[in-house]
C-alpha cells in the first residue's frame, strides 16, 4: 500500500498541472462553456484532480515518510573552476519536493482550494466575466501549488510571484469599483515590498552557499535545500553570521508581505473586495500560507539565528494582538474575518519563530479548515441577504440552518473551544511559546499577548455570529427575505464544518501527526499531539476559560438581538474610533506615499523626462537631422550617382596610394 | 618587341582615364556619356592588354590579362547595346535625351 | 627603337586629343569621328605590343561595331541633338577630380620597376588555347551576362510599349 503511493511521487508534478490545464482550458473556450458553468465545472475538475493526486501523495508519504526530492530539470547550469565567487559553480533547477511540509501543505491546498471551488459555482453564478475568474482562480491554484511542491527558493519564490499576481486579478475581479481596483493595486504594492526582501534574502543565501557551501554535493544538487538545519547554520563561517541574520530578516520581510504581518498587514482586510470565495482562498489556503509556509521551509531547511527568531516572535506576537483589537469593533462580517486571519497567522508565525516550525504549520493546517468554513458561510449569508454589515444583519439563524451551524462551528473552533480544531493547534501554539519562554525571557510579552489574544477573538467571533445569526428577525427591515443556500454551497460548508471539527483531532492519528512530528532531518520538534503535564492542562484551561470568557461577553453584549449601546457612547469613542481607523496606519500610508512617495516620484519623474529621455530624444533628432539631410543625396538624376561612384573611387586611389604607403602599420609596402 | 618603358602606357591610360571621367562628369547628353564611358573603359583594357603583353606568357605568367581584354571589349559592346536602347527608350518617354532629366529612379 | 618611341608618341597624342575631341566638338556626328578615330589610335598601341589579335577585335568591334552603333542612335534622336546642353553646374570640381585621379594613377604607375619592362610576345594560338580552356569559364560567363542585357534591350526598344 505505502509502496503504491509513494510510486506517485514522481508525479508530483501533475498536481499544480491539472488547474493548470484548467486555466488555458477555461482561457480559452472558457466563453463557450455556457453549459459548464462558464468553464466553473472545468475549474472544479482541475482542482479535485489535483485534490485526489495531492491527499494520495499527502498519504503516501505519512506511510512511508521522507524526503523525495525531483530536481530533474536544471535549467541553468554554471560549473565551477574551484577559484572565484562561486568556487564550485551552481546549477538553478526547477523540480519538485514532497516532504512532510509539503504534504500538510498539499492537503490544505487541494482540499479547501476544491471546495472554494465547487462554492464558488453557486456563489458566482450571477456575475458576469466568470471565464476570467475561474481562469484566475485555476491559476491562483495551480501558482500555490507549485510553490508548495517547490524544490529550491528560485522557484518558490517564481510561484510566489505568480501567486500575488493572481491575488492582484482576483480581488480587483469588480475592477469597475474603484475601491476593488485600488485594494488590489495595494495588495500588490505592499506585498511586493516582501517579495523585494524575499528576494534580497535569496541573493543573500544565495551568496553564502555558493561561497561557503558544503562542496561538490552543493554545486551538484541546486540551488537551496542542500543541508538540514544546523548542520548549515554551524558551516557558515562566524564572520557571515550577520549576513545570514541578515538574510533570515529579509525572509522574515517577505513572509511580513505575503502573510500580512505587522507593519504591512493593511492590504488584507483591504482585500475583501474581492469576492468572497477568493477572500476565502487567499485567507484559508492560498496566498497568506504561502508567507507562514515559507518561514517554515526557512527554518527547517536553511534555520534562523536567535535574533531572526526574537523578531519572528514579537512580530507574530504583536500581529496576533493588533489584528484582533482592530476585529472588535468593524461592521462588516468580511472585515472582522479578515482581521481574525491576520490575527490568527501571528498565531503561527510565532510558533515558527519560537522553533516550533510544524506547530506553526499545525495551526495553519486547522486554521485553513474553520477559516474558510467562516469565509464561505459568510459568503452564503452575503449570497442571502446582499450586505456585509453586521448591524443590518440578524435572525439569520432560522432561515440559514445549514449555514449558521456552520459558521458557529467555525467560530467555536476559531475560539479555541475543545474538541474543535483550533483548540489543539491554539493550544498547542501557546504551549509551544510558554515552552521556548522558559528559555528565553524576551518572550514573555508576546505569550502575553497571545493568551490575551485569545478572549478577543472568541469575543469578536461571537459578536459577528450573535449579530448576524441570533435575535428574532434582521435589524434592517428592507433586508431581502433570506434562503438557504444551494447545495454547491452548503456541501462545502458541511464537508469544511467536519473537517474544523476533526482537523485538530486527526494529529492523533499515528500516520497523519507523524507528519508534524520530527521527521528525519529535521528540526527536533515536540511531539504534537504533546505530551500532557500539569502545567499544559493548566495552560489549556487557561485558554479554553479565555475563550469561554470571550464567548460569555459577547452573548451578554450581543446575543440574543441585542445591541450593546456602550458601544456607541462617548465613553469609549475615541478607542473605537482609533481600532475603526486601523490605528490610523492606513491613513498615515496614504500620507506617506502622497507626500513623501509622490514627491519623490515627481522628483523621479522629472529626471527621467528631461534629462534621460532628453537625452534620447536628443540623439533621436540628431539623426533625424542628419538622415533628412543625407537623404537629399539620392536625388534620382544618374549624374549624381555616377558623381558619387567617381569620388569614391577617387577616395579608394588616394588611400591605396597615399594614405597606406604613408602608414605602414596599414599594411603599405 | 619594343622595351618602351611599362610606365608610359600606364601614364596614358591613366590620362585617358581622367578625360573618361571628366565626360562621365561633365556631358549631359546620353550619348556623350556612353562615349565618355566607352573611353574609360578603354582605357581601363589597354592597360590588361599592356600588362599582358609584358607579362603573358613569361614562366610563372598565365594570359589572364589577353583574355580579360576579350571579355572586357565583349562587355563593352554590350553596354553600348543596352546603354543605346536607354536612349531611345528614354528618348521615346520623355522627347529629350538629357541625362539630368532621367530621375525617375527617384522615389 | 626610336621608331617605337616615335610610334607611341604619336599614338598617345592621337588617343588623347580624339578623346578629348570626341567629348568637346558641339556636333554629335563628328564626336563619332573623333570616337571613332580614338578607337583606331588605341588599336595602334595594341600593335605596338606585339598583340594583334587584341587590335584586330579593338578595330572590329570598337572602331567597327560599337561605333556604328553610337551613329545609329545619333541619327535616331537626331531631332534634339544638335542643341548640345551646357555642360553641368559643376563648376571646376569634375576637372579636378579627374586630374586628382589621374595624378595619384600616373605616381602609382612611376613606381613601377623598369627591370619588367620588355615585351614578350605570345601566339594567338596561345591565346586562344588559354580563352577556351583555362579561362572558358569567363567567356561563359559573358555570354551569360549578354544574353539577358541584348533581351533587355530588346524590351526597352520594342514599339507600342506602356
Amino acid at each position: 500500500m505505502s509502496g503504491t503511493l509513494s510510486a506517485l511521487f514522481p508525479w508530483a508534478f501533475l498536481v499544480p498541472l491539472a488547474p493548470t490545464l484548467a486555466f488555458v482550458i477555461i482561457g480559452l473556450f472558457g466563453r463557450r462553456m455556457q453549459r459548464l458553468e462558464w468553464g466553473g465545472w472545468v475549474a472544479v475538475g482541475g482542482a479535485f484532480v489535483a485534490m485526489v493526486l495531492g491527499v494520495l501523495i499527502a498519504v503516501g508519504e505519512m506511510l512511508s515518510p521522507g524526503t523525495y526530492s525531483d530536481r530533474s530539470v536544471a535549467w541553468l547550469t554554471l560549473p565551477g573552476n574551484g577559484t572565484g565567487a562561486f568556487p564550485h559553480g551552481f546549477s538553478l533547477v526547477m523540480g519538485t519536493l514532497v516532504d512532510p511540509l509539503s504534504a500538510i501543505m498539499l492537503i490544505v491546498v487541494t482540499v479547501v482550494g476544491f471546495l472554494v471551488m465547487l462554492f464558488s459555482i453557486g456563489y458566482m453564478h450571477r456575475d458576469q466575466g466568470l471565464p476570467r475568474y475561474y481562469a484566475e482562480l485555476s491559476l491562483f491554484l495551480a501558482s500555490m501549488l507549485g510553490l508548495v511542491l517547490a524544490d529550491n527558493l528560485l522557484q518558490f519564490f517564481l510561484f510566489w510571484e505568480l501567486v500575488g499576481v493572481c491575488s492582484y486579478f482576483l480581488i480587483g475581479f469588480y475592477y469597475a469599483k474603484p475601491s476593488a481596483a485600488s485594494a488590489a493595486k495595494e495588495a500588490f504594492l505592499v506585498t511586493r515590498i516582501g517579495d523585494v526582501l524575499f528576494l534580497l534574502g535569496i541573493f543573500i543565501y544565495f551568496d553564502l552557499f555558493a561561497t561557503a557551501g558544503p562542496g561538490a554535493g552543493w554545486a551538484a544538487s541546486g540551488f537551496l535545500f542542500v543541508s538540514h538545519g544546523a548542520p548549515f547554520l554551524a558551516g557558515v563561517p562566524v564572520s557571515n553570521a550577520t549576513l545570514f541574520t541578515v538574510a533570515g530578516l529579509m525572509m522574515l520581510g517577505g513572509a511580513a508581505g505575503k502573510s500580512a504581518q505587522f507593519p504591512l498587514d493593511v492590504w488584507l482586510p483591504d482585500a475583501m473586495e474581492g469576492p468572497t470565495t477568493v477572500s476565502a482562498l487567499i485567507h484559508a489556503a492560498t496566498m497568506v500560507a504561502a508567507g507562514v509556509y515559507l518561514l517554515a521551509v526557512v527554518s527547517v531547511f536553511i534555520g534562523f539565528t536567535a535574533t531572526d527568531q526574537l523578531l519572528i516572535v514579537a512580530i507574530g506576537g504583536f500581529t496576533t494582538f493588533w489584528a484582533a483589537s482592530m476585529a472588535l469593533v468593524h461592521r462588516d462580517i468580511k472585515r472582522v474575518i479578515a482581521y481574525s486571519t491576520v490575527s490568527q497567522l501571528g498565531y503561527m508565525v510565532l510558533a515558527v519563530g519560537a522553533g516550533f516550525t510544524m506547530v506553526g504549520l499545525y495551526h495553519l493546517f486547522t486554521h485553513a479548515f474553520f477559516k474558510a468554513l467562516l469565509f464561505l458561510a459568510a459568503g452564503a449569508v452575503i449570497h442571502a441577504v446582499e450586505t456585509q454589515d453586521l448591524f443590518k444583519m440578524g435572525g439569520l439563524r432560522k432561515s440559514m440552518r445549514i449555514t449558521s451551524i456552520g459558521f458557529l462551528i467555525g467560530a467555536l473552533s476559531l475560539s479555541g473551544i475543545p474538541p474543535f480544531a483550533g483548540f489543539f493547534s491554539k493550544d498547542d501554539v501557546l504551549g509551544s511559546v510558554y515552552q521556548a519562554a522558559q528559555s528565553h525571557p524576551a518572550y514573555w510579552p508576546f505569550l502575553i499577548l497571545a493568551y490575551a489574544t485569545v478572549f478577543m477573538t472568541a469575543y469578536y467571533i461571537f459578536r459577528a455570529w450573535f449579530l448576524a445569526f441570533s435575535g428574532d428577525h434582521p435589524r434592517d427591515p428592507t433586508l431581502p427575505h433570506a434562503h438557504e443556500a444551494p447545495w454547491t454551497m452548503t456541501v462545502p460548508i458541511v464537508i469544511l464544518s467536519g473537517l474544523a471539527i476533526v482537523a485538530g483531532l486527526l494529529a492523533f492519528v499515528p500516520q497523519f501527526g507523524g507528519l508534524f512530528r520530527a521527521g528525519a532531518g529535521f528540526l527536533p520538534t515536540p511531539g504534537v499531539p504533546p505530551t500532557y503535564t500539569t502545567t499544559s492542562l493548566l495552560l489549556s484551561g487557561l485558554s479554553v476559560g479565555l475563550g469561554l470568557t470571550g464567548i460569555l461577553t459577547a452573548y451578554v453584549l450581543w446575543g440574543n438581538g441585542r445591541v450593546f449601546t456602550l458601544a456607541e457612547s462617548s465613553a469609549v469613542q475615541p478607542i473605537r474610533r482609533l481600532l475603526l481607523e486601523r490605528y490610523y496606519v492606513k491613513a498615515g500610508v496614504d500620507w506617506f506615499g502622497l507626500r513623501v512617495v509622490y514627491t519623490v516620484s515627481r522628483f523621479l519623474a522629472f529626471v527621467d523626462e528631461y534629462i534621460i529621455d532628453g537625452t534620447v530624444h536628443g540623439f533621436e533628432r540628431m539623426f533625424s537631422e542628419l538622415s533628412t539631410r543625407a537623404r537629399r543625396v539620392q536625388s534620382g538624376v544618374v549624374l549624381d550617382y555616377a558623381a558619387y561612384v567617381v569620388v569614391g573611387l577617387a577616395i579608394f586611389l588616394v588611400f591605396l596610394y597615399l594614405v597606406v604607403p604613408a602608414f605602414p602599420a596599414l599594411g603599405g609596402g | 618587341m619594343t622595351d618602351l618603358p611599362l610606365a608610359a602606357f600606364l601614364g596614358l591610360s591613366a590620362v585617358l582615364l581622367g578625360i573618361g571621367i571628366f565626360g562621365i562628369l561633365t556631358r549631359r547628353n546620353f550619348i556623350l556619356l556612353l562615349i565618355a564611358i566607352e573611353v574609360a573603359m578603354n582605357a581601363a583594357i589597354l592597360n590588361f592588354v599592356v600588362f599582358g603583353a609584358y607579362w603573358g606568357g613569361t614562366p610563372g605568367y598565365g594570359l589572364e590579362g589577353p583574355s580579360i581584354a576579350v571579355v572586357l571589349v565583349g562587355l563593352a559592346a554590350t553596354e553600348v547595346a543596352v546603354g543605346l536602347a536607354i536612349v531611345l527608350a528614354l528618348n521615346r518617354l520623355r522627347g529629350s535625351i538629357n541625362v539630368a532629366e532621367a530621375t525617375v529612379l527617384k522615389l | 627603337m626610336i621608331l617605337d618611341l616615335l610610334a607611341f608618341l604619336v599614338l598617345a597624342v592621337t588617343a588623347v586629343v580624339t578623346a578629348l575631341a570626341a567629348l568637346l566638338v558641339r556636333e554629335l556626328v563628328h564626336t563619332i569621328v573623333w570616337v571613332a578615330l580614338f578607337f583606331v589610335s588605341l588599336a595602334g598601341f595594341y600593335f605596338l605590343v606585339s598583340a594583334p589579335f587584341l587590335g584586330v577585335l579593338q578595330l572590329g568591334v570598337y572602331a567597327g561595331a560599337v561605333t556604328i552603333l553610337l551613329l545609329f542612335g545619333v541619327m535616331v534622336t537626331r531631332k534634339r541633338i544638335f542643341a548640345r546642353e551646357a555642360a553641368t553646374g559643376l563648376g571646376p570640381a569634375p576637372v579636378a577630380l579627374a586630374l586628382l585621379i589621374v595624378v595619384v594613377l600616373a605616381t602609382a604607375a612611376s613606381t613601377i620597376p623598369s627591370s619588367t619592362t620588355q615585351v614578350h610576345g605570345y601566339s594567338v594560338d596561345a591565346l586562344s588555347a588559354a580563352l577556351f580552356g583555362t579561362y572558358g569559364a569567363w567567356l561563359l560567363l559573358l555570354g551569360l551576362v549578354m544574353l539577358p542585357a541584348l533581351a533587355g534591350a530588346i524590351y526597352l526598344v520594342r514599339e507600342g510599349r506602356e
